[in-house]
């Protein structure tokens, strides 16, 4: 009779209960795609002080950089990514150089918006998940299984305070992909997102300008103009924006331009006409 | 017709109290008044008494003011350290002064401590503590010379050495370690001195320099910044920005003048 | 009426708010040169308004070359550049060479986020030399979100200081560029920066502690600042 494993198939979810040493932990030699644990508050319910401690009025309270504008959209030429660089604490711009597209391989990017640790971690982990994934069925991950993968591990924790508004995009067999994860557990697919504090800003330059059939220069700059918009209007976004471009060979990346250096080339240009 | 504009009643106004209190409940966040983390001293010597104050104004964890005055006057043979709320302690003061001022006048006769003493108390016991006040109260009049410690509920003390603020306790330490009856002047300014100093180094919220204020018989020495513990070490080098750093976006010139081309002036000596 | 209700007073278990974090306040800075790093700190370790020692090292020279400097709780603080040490050692006693920088960070990375749900009351930054000899800077937020830098301060003076060399090192006010930035420099910079910092934040002062990273190792300067 084989012996009963099904204990070994560790939910992260079941994380929660079970005492640390049980599963392999983060400090310790993490064997292939064992499920790390995350220690806890010694505290009847930890997820009220995880809470407690992030919270307006907590005594020592813990910041995490936050506030951004990302977009990306598919066109006939593949799918363009574009964010801006800056994270605040609170009102303090922490950072002006923050890398808020994650090269998680040569085909797939994640976009960073919410907390930039969850982005960062979970990322990383759907990057070791995909290249398993690759060696186990000598071929690559669908853009669709990554953003599956990436949504189902942080479901496990939902509830638990983690901030993340993700786009996952790549190229896999069938074409260009686009996901939009974040979580709450929501996943989406559609031709074109904008996540951040400053995305309704980007939505209203990204929507009058885009078109299936854009060319690649056209597109890029389409999506370098939405996140430059919305830096000038939205206080939680600045610093420089980045664009990807994802193809058929995997993602390039474009360019870096500071977004003080766009004010002065686009001050120049003919304004659209209003309609 | 206008109605004739009321006139002024003086005093502390409480119109917004109840707006207030609503945006409070509401989560607003009220200003923050400059809160002086503080030490001042006082001591009773041989023929008067010395005050001593560090000179750190603080808002928060910032220095606000590094050479502030603590030491007000209230009397011309009565000045008073404060602590706690700066705009508390300096009105308190303010306003008591001019009491006691027209109290003199009106009586013909040099203000008592213990007048001043009481006003203060009586006025800070009306609000409850809400006027943030502690101070150090030090005089000599006909009694001679007093030392009072008033608390912002109004509860006062008679000593013949006293420490208020975040720095009282380092303070009493050396009082406590150095204090004896009868000292001379000097003797009484140096235990302020290093009292104060104590302050300065081992609380957070008093530093920079010592305010010392001997108030003896018909005479005041106020010793502004007495002793200065802290100057600012020189710059590793120097930040002058030369010409040019600022962009020049447009530039335009109007001439309110014109200017003659003539022979030069002669400037040899 | 119910069967089962009392009027007596009910004793429900009262559980007090786990609060288990301080802040001992002080400044970390650090600059990564082409050829050096430059990492400091100050030493002073406070709670409130005292002042618990004036020289407690936010500097942990590690084992590989690199230094970690760790502002916040000085407890999760030592706790922390503790076990990132010990990984060293395992990795030391594993592949038989030191672990270099850019590893360092990322492990730290991942050991801030296993306690995401219980985090270090940490602000960490690590500056050492790359595989390439170039000075490297990186911070990370108490939950490990990872960055590279050029030069970062943070801490309780990290307001008042990063503007400077943002300034002064990044020429962000202006458009002339920074020219080449030399150990000495930035050394000089560093010292202004602390030493103007300590006139105005209460929690930074005591003793500055610099370490200097080049090829050729790494050295120390130990340095006075206000007391006040």
């Amino acid at each position: 009779m084989p012996l009963d494993l099904s204990f070994l198939d560790l939910k992260p979810a079941a994380a929660r209960f079970m005492p640390a040493s049980v599963l392999a932990p983060l400090d310790g030699p993490l064997e292939h795609d064992a499920i790390a644990t995350f220690d806890l508050a010694p505290v009847s319910n930890p997820t009220e002080f995880i809470h407690n401690q992030m919270s307006k009025d907590a005594e020592h309270r813990i910041h995490m950089a936050k506030g951004t504008t990302t977009l990306a959209f598919k066109f006939a030429k593949g799918v363009v990514v574009a964010v801006d660089s800056r994270a605040t604490m609170g009102p303090y711009i922490g950072s002006s150089n923050v890398k808020k597209v994650i090269e998680i391989n040569p085909f797939l990017l994640g976009t960073m918006a919410g907390s930039a640790a969850d982005c960062q971690y979970w990322e990383r982990v759907l990057g070791t998940r995909a290249r398993l994934y690759e060696l186990r069925n000598k071929e690559r991950i669908s853009v669709a299984a990554a953003s599956k993968l990436l949504c189902n591990m942080v479901y496990g924790y939902k509830g638990m305070g983690l901030s993340m508004g993700t786009m996952v995009t790549g190229w896999d067999k069938k074409g260009p992909g686009l996901y939009y994860v974040d979580s709450d557990g929501q996943r989406l697919t559609n031709h074109l997102f904008s996540v951040g504090s400053g995305s309704t800003y980007a939505y209203g330059v990204l929507d009058a300008g885009y078109d299936y059939d854009l060319s690649v220069a056209d597109a890029i700059d389409l999506a370098r103009r939405s996140i430059f918009h919305a830096t000038y209007r939205d206080a939680y976004s600045g610093g420089s924006v980045n664009v990807y471009h994802v193809k058929e060979g995997g993602w390039e990346f474009i360019s870096k331009t500071d977004v003080f250096d766009l004010h002065y080339e686009y001050q120049d240009q003919p304004r659209p006409a209003l309609v | 017709m206008t109605l004739a504009e009321p006139l002024p009643t003086g005093g502390f106004s409480f119109d917004n109290v109840a707006r207030n209190a609503m945006l409070a409940a509401r989560g607003a966040k009220p200003p923050k008044a400059t809160s002086t983390g503080t030490t001042i001293v006082g001591v009773i010597f041989k023929d008067g008494v010395v005050l001593g104050a560090d000179t750190r104004a603080t808002a928060g964890p910032i220095v606000a003011d590094k050479n502030c005055e603590k030491i007000h006057y209230l009397a011309p043979n009565m000045y008073c350290c404060g602590a706690g709320t700066a705009a508390d302690t300096e009105f308190t003061t303010a306003l008591i002064s001019s009491k006691l001022e027209l109290h003199s006048l009106q009586t013909g006769r040099q203000s008592r401590v213990v007048t001043a003493m009481t006003m203060l108390k009586q006025m800070l016991f009306r609000y409850q503590g809400h006027i943030g006040a502690a101070l150090v109260l030090g005089g000599y009049d006909v009694n001679g010379p007093q030392l009072y410690t008033i608390a912002p509920h109004g509860s006062t003390d008679k000593l013949p050495f006293v420490t208020m603020g975040s720095g009282s306790l380092a303070a009493m330490a050396v009082f406590e370690a150095k204090w004896r009856a009868n000292m001379t002047r000097d003797e009484a300014v140096a235990i302020v001195n290093d009292a104060i100093e104590a302050g300065i180094f081992n609380d957070l919220g008093s530093g920079s320099n010592v305010d010392v204020c001997v108030i003896t018989k018909d005479n005041v020495e106020y010793l502004r910044n007495y002793n200065r513990p802290n100057e600012r070490g020189v710059k590793e080098q120097s930040y002058r920005f030369p010409r040019g750093t600022t962009t020049v976006m447009s530039r335009k010139v109007i001439n309110f003048v014109d200017v003659i081309e003539g022979d030069a002036m002669d400037v040899t000596a | 009426m119910e069967a089962f209700a009392s009027t007596a007073p009910v004793r429900v278990p009262l559980e007090h708010r786990f609060s288990p974090y301080t802040d001992n306040g002080g400044t970390t800075l650090a600059v990564a040169g082409s050829d050096f790093c430059v990492i400091a700190a100050d030493t002073r370790q406070s709670e409130g308004y005292n002042i618990n020692t004036r020289y407690s090292p936010k500097l942990y020279p590690l084992s590989n070359g690199s230094v970690l400097a760790i502002g916040g709780m000085q407890a999760d603080a030592s706790t922390l550049a503790k076990r990132v040490e010990q990984r060293l050692e395992w990795y030391q006693f594993k592949h038989d060479k030191p672990m270099n920088t850019q590893a360092v960070a990322h492990m730290v990375s991942t050991m801030l986020y296993g306690k995401r749900f219980f985090p270090y009351f940490a602000w960490v930054t690590i500056g050492g030399m790359d595989e390439n000899g170039n000075g490297c800077v990186f911070s990370f937020d108490p939950v490990g979100t990872i960055e590279k830098h050029l030069w970062q301060c943070s801490g309780s003076s990290s307001k008042l200081i990063q503007p400077f060399l943002d300034s002064q090192m990044g020429h962000k006010h202006e458009l002339l560029p920074p020219g080449e930035l030399t150990a000495q420099r930035a050394t000089l910079l560093v010292k202004d920066g602390f030493t103007s910092a300590t006139e105005r934040d209460i929690y930074t002062g005591d003793f500055l502690e610099i370490y200097t990273i080049t090829r050729d190792g790494r050295t120390r300067e130990l340095i006075e600042l206000k007391r006040d």
